[in-house]
């Protein structure tokens, strides 16, 4: 290059004119998780970008062929572990629907209202860190502190706030707790106060508008030909929702509304999040308060279902239905299931095979984020670098998912 | 062949048939404890209850019991028809069995499971026969449910000491009475026996006497639940960590069919169960057999000697082709009946490779046998050793013996561990050269100029031919242990060591040339 004290004709001047290509690492903190972006620049709009992800692969769905059934549930917690509650009642339900069985009503209300709860808490970290990623802190304060509300109320029920491996083939680990109903609708009451306020923060700023208005725009033909479906599909402005397209649990006993985008852009995205959470506590109120207070939380099969640990203790037949349960993995009947639930980012898929023994002989996850990143590169190429944090933002690509 | 109905299944039968071992055959299980294809009829167990079709034109025949009323809340009269055990009810054409389609059935067998469980201990924690236990499996499928006694199990002797090889508890024992009819039928020997009835039956030996024949440990292997356990076995191994392989027991020259049970994280075996072969072992073996694993892991020759100092492999296989290189007239080759026809044949083709004409054939000294199932042979594979040099004269042991005290034999390339005699034993020191491809320490081991580790059966697949002439296939179970390598690829080091040639160059290909001779010989290809 020229020295800088010199004189120079600007006509002379060299200007490079090669794009730029600038590489987005996986450690960074605008790459939720560790994704990879390769972008070539032009000035400051993205001419092609080279998506990469699978730095957070850690073989799930191979592990899960080399322990049990009932050894999957830690598996499945750690995909998307912002809403691992979602993922457990997804695997759950698809070795019940292998087995032809059904778990008793107090079950399903109670497997509703927690996953309702832990997808109020994925959205709520979703549009939180959209919004800290735009500059505006609070707001991220607040729904963390609505998070956390929900994560102590997860940790007395399961004993853990995160991943708390609750499901079991044919129930629950545990029944709900006294308190549960009266400290769930605490909880959803206060939810709901504190997403009122970030609403009313966020809605009237300008910045936070033109940052997400008009951007990351993509067709509603594109985003079901990439097999977009949850949130990302819903702002495209298609109402598909697993809960009410292919009803599970309870959810065709009780009301809630699809709220549908219509500009198909961040800012909807980011909406239809927001109004997402206000269904998912309206729900919550209603599974409180159908719930049965008595009743078995688990079926009465002794080939799935561990027994009480003081009969085990106690007694031979516990002792052995323990034993095969663990030693020798509950036992699937030979043959194959696809099951779908409503997950936090759409319909979460479990594809299994079973060869009749307690080890699964393949467990395919579908994950919804997978999908929705194979759509990252149409949403930001032709837009500029600083779009980049928004969009990817507002797609909700959890790591632990995607990649498994 | 004619047939009989079994659940609408037509299943095939020959006369003489009982349900069950004609679904046996068919490779039906219908759940049972005290029956065993290889012993007599006892039908105590009651756990392979069937519901026979009554014949045409009458009724079945019904009986009264009680039977509980849910809504009731009492127990109130029933009828259900009688059932028969399948174990002792001989087939007829023309018969209607209905086994799990029958609800009557389940009934019975989640009754006699409760039965049984009654005061059963809870031993699963400690008890050997956790993961291969009938209690166990029959609970889960055909029970699963808690029973209605609340009272404290009757309490029975437990770890009573029955002989040199085998404990028993009387708590775990259902008094299926196979151990005693095995003593009784196969071996000749009617050293167990049963004592007092219901719930304090028990198993008992004769006053005076332990449990001290040659087939003890088929006691424990015949015991559907934990009541007899090994000594050799127990609190050993948890049998989910184990792999089998089909494999020859080794013990002596019948060949019984087993299996070698091993830990693959550790590469141990822990022990042999017999397999059943009609044609040499039916269902048995005997101790000596069983207990023959250990010689895997006991007396292990694992490092490679030239004379007593240990050096690697490759400086042995050198210091042996050293040795070997004036090997001529008055030089042997020594074959193993310990060892498997692949080894053996390896090494004939390097004697004749180096123009060694003298063969010999030697192995461990003779035992005890009985008509059972033990040949006084203790070698395993004295028939197929002889085979692989196709017709080429063998001498044995006696042989040897003169050939080395006259002078005739100098120099000696051996396979194998023992010899028959002492005397055999005292003259290898007298030789001139040595050099042994053995797995355990012995007078062949201790007399060499050079040593190198060969594997044992248990770590390469190998062909075995027994004293009726049928070769049988021992596969492998664990890689082979220290430095010890299969005495083929041995065999090959040192012909590649002295430039020479053999007529094979993989494993696969000495497989092939050993199965030409097996076929030769007076049995089929197992």
């Amino acid at each position: 290059m020229e020295p800088l004290d010199v004189e120079l004709d600007e006509t002379e001047v060299e200007l490079p004119t090669e794009p730029m290509l600038v590489n987005v690492g996986p450690a960074h903190p605008a790459m939720h998780g560790t994704v990879r972006c390769v972008m070539e620049l032009s000035g400051e709009s993205i001419r092609r970008v080279d998506v990469q992800v699978g730095y957070l692969h850690r073989g799930f769905e191979k592990m899960c062929e080399r322990g049990t059934w009932g050894q999957v549930f830690p598996y499945v917690d750690r995909c998307n572990y912002v809403s691992p509650m979602l993922n457990n009642v997804g695997f759950s339900l698809a070795c019940e629907k292998m087995l032809g069985i059904e778990v008793p009503e107090r079950c399903q209300w109670y497997r509703m209202a927690l996953g309702e709860l832990a997808r109020i808490s994925d959205h709520l970290t979703c549009d939180g860190a959209m919004a800290m990623e735009l500059g505006a802190f609070t707001p991220f304060l607040w729904m963390v502190k609505a998070r956390d509300m929900i994560w102590d109320l997860m940790e007395e029920e399961t004993g853990a706030r995160m991943t708390h491996s609750f499901g079991r083939v044919g129930g629950m680990a545990k029944p709900p707790t006294d308190q549960f109903k009266e400290h769930a609708s605490a909880v959803v009451d206060q939810v709901e106060r504190i997403v009122d306020e970030v609403q009313n923060l966020l809605y009237g700023n300008r910045i936070f508008l033109d940052r997400l208005d008009g951007v990351g725009i993509i067709t509603q033909a594109d985003a079901i030909s990439l097999g977009w479906t949850g949130p990302c599909l819903r702002a495209a402005g298609i109402p598909y929702d697993v809960r009410r397209a292919h009803p599970y649990l309870k959810y065709a006993e009780v009301e809630f509304d699809i709220p549908v985008g219509k500009n198909s852009d961040c800012l909807d995205r980011f909406m239809v999040r927001i109004e997402e959470m206000r269904e998912s506590a309206k729900i919550v109120r209603q599974c409180v308060e159908r719930m049965p207070d008595t009743g078995p939380i688990n079926v009465d099969d002794p080939r799935v279902v561990l027994p009480e640990k003081s009969q085990v203790y106690g007694t031979i037949e516990a002792t052995i239905q323990h034993f095969k349960i663990v030693m020798e993995g509950l036992k699937l009947p030979a043959g194959e299931v696809y099951s779908y639930t409503e997950g936090g980012n759409g319909e979460l898929g479990f594809y299994m095979v079973s060869d009749g023994s307690g080890t699964p002989y393949r467990v395919r996850i579908r994950p919804p984020s997978f999908l929705a990143t194979a759509g990252l590169e149409r949403v930001i190429t032709d837009q500029m670098v600083a779009d980049v944090v928004p969009c990817f933002g507002s797609l909700n690509m959890i790591g632990g998912e995607c990649d498994r | 062949m004619p047939t009989f109905s079994l659940d609408g299944r037509e299943i095939e039968f020959q006369p003489g048939d009982t349900v069950i071992a004609a679904a046996h055959r068919s490779g039906i299980d219908i759940p049972h404890y005290c029956w065993h294809p290889g012993l007599s009829v006892a039908a105590n167990c009651r756990m392979c209850l069937v519901e026979v079709a009554p014949p045409p034109g009458r009724g079945a025949m019904m009986l009264d019991v009680l039977r509980y009323d849910e809504a009731k809340g009492q127990y109130v009269p029933a009828k259900k028809p009688k059932l028969q055990p399948a174990c002792q009810l001989p087939v007829t054409p023309g018969l209607e069995i209905k086994s799990q389609t029958s609800e009557h059935v389940k009934e019975a067998r989640a009754s006699v499971q409760e039965m049984l469980l009654l005061n059963h201990p809870v031993d699963c924690p400690i008890c050997d026969q956790a993961g291969e236990c009938r209690l166990q499996d029959y609970w889960l499928e055909h029970n699963g449910k808690q029973k209605r006694m609340k009272d404290e199990i009757i309490h029975m002797p437990k770890a009573v000491d029955f002989g040199p090889t085998i404990v028993y508890d009387a708590e775990r024992c259902i008094v299926c009475t196979r151990c005693v009819r095995f003593c009784e039928e196969v071996v000749g020997d009617p050293v167990l026996d049963k004592r007092e009835r219901g719930n304090l039956g028990e198993i008992v030996l004769a006053p005076g006497r332990k449990l001290d024949h040659a087939y003890t440990l088929m006691t424990e292997h015949v015991c559907p639940v934990g009541a007899l356990t090994a000594k050799d076995f127990r609190f050993k191994a948890r049998v989910w960590f184990l792999r089998s392989v089909p494999s020859v027991c080794q013990g002596c020259a019948t060949g019984c069919n087993a299996y070698t049970d091993f830990d693959p994280r550790n590469q141990t075996v822990f022990r042999h169960r017999p397999r059943d072969n009609q044609a040499v072992n039916k269902y048995w073996m005997c101790d000596e057999g069983v207990l023959d694993y250990q010689r895997v892991h006991k007396g292990r020759l694992l490092e490679s000697k030239v004379r007593s100092q240990t050096v690697a492999i490759s400086e042995a296989v050198k210091a042996a082709a050293d040795e070997m290189r004036n090997f001529g007239q008055s030089s042997a080759i020594v074959l193993s009946a310990e060892h498997s026809s692949e080894d053996n044949f390896a090494v004939f083709e390097l004697g004749r490779a180096l123009g060694i004409d003298k063969v010999y054939v030697t192995g461990r000294a003779s035992g005890q046998g009985d008509s059972i199932l033990r040949d006084a042979d203790k070698n395993a594979n004295r028939a197929g050793a002889q085979l692989v040099t196709n017709g080429a004269a063998v001498g044995n042991a006696a042989a040897l013996k003169t050939d080395i005290e006259s002078g005739a034999v100098v120099q000696v390339l051996a396979l194998g561990s023992q010899v028959e005699t002492a005397e055999l034993a005292q003259l290898l020191t007298k030789l001139s050269s040595l050099v042994v491809l053995c797995s355990h320490e012995g007078p062949l081991a201790s007399a060499a100029r050079v040593m190198l580790p060969a594997s044992t059966w248990a770590e390469a697949t190998g062909t075995f031919v027994n004293r009726g002439g049928l070769a049988q296939i021992s596969e492998k179970a664990i890689t082979p242990r220290g430095d010890s390598q299969p005495a083929w690829k041995l065999a090959m080091l040192l012909a590649d060591q002295m430039g020479k040639s053999l007529p094979f160059k993989k494993g696969k290909d000495v497989k092939a040339a050993v199965s030409r001779f097996a076929s030769t010989s007076a049995g089929a290809q197992a």
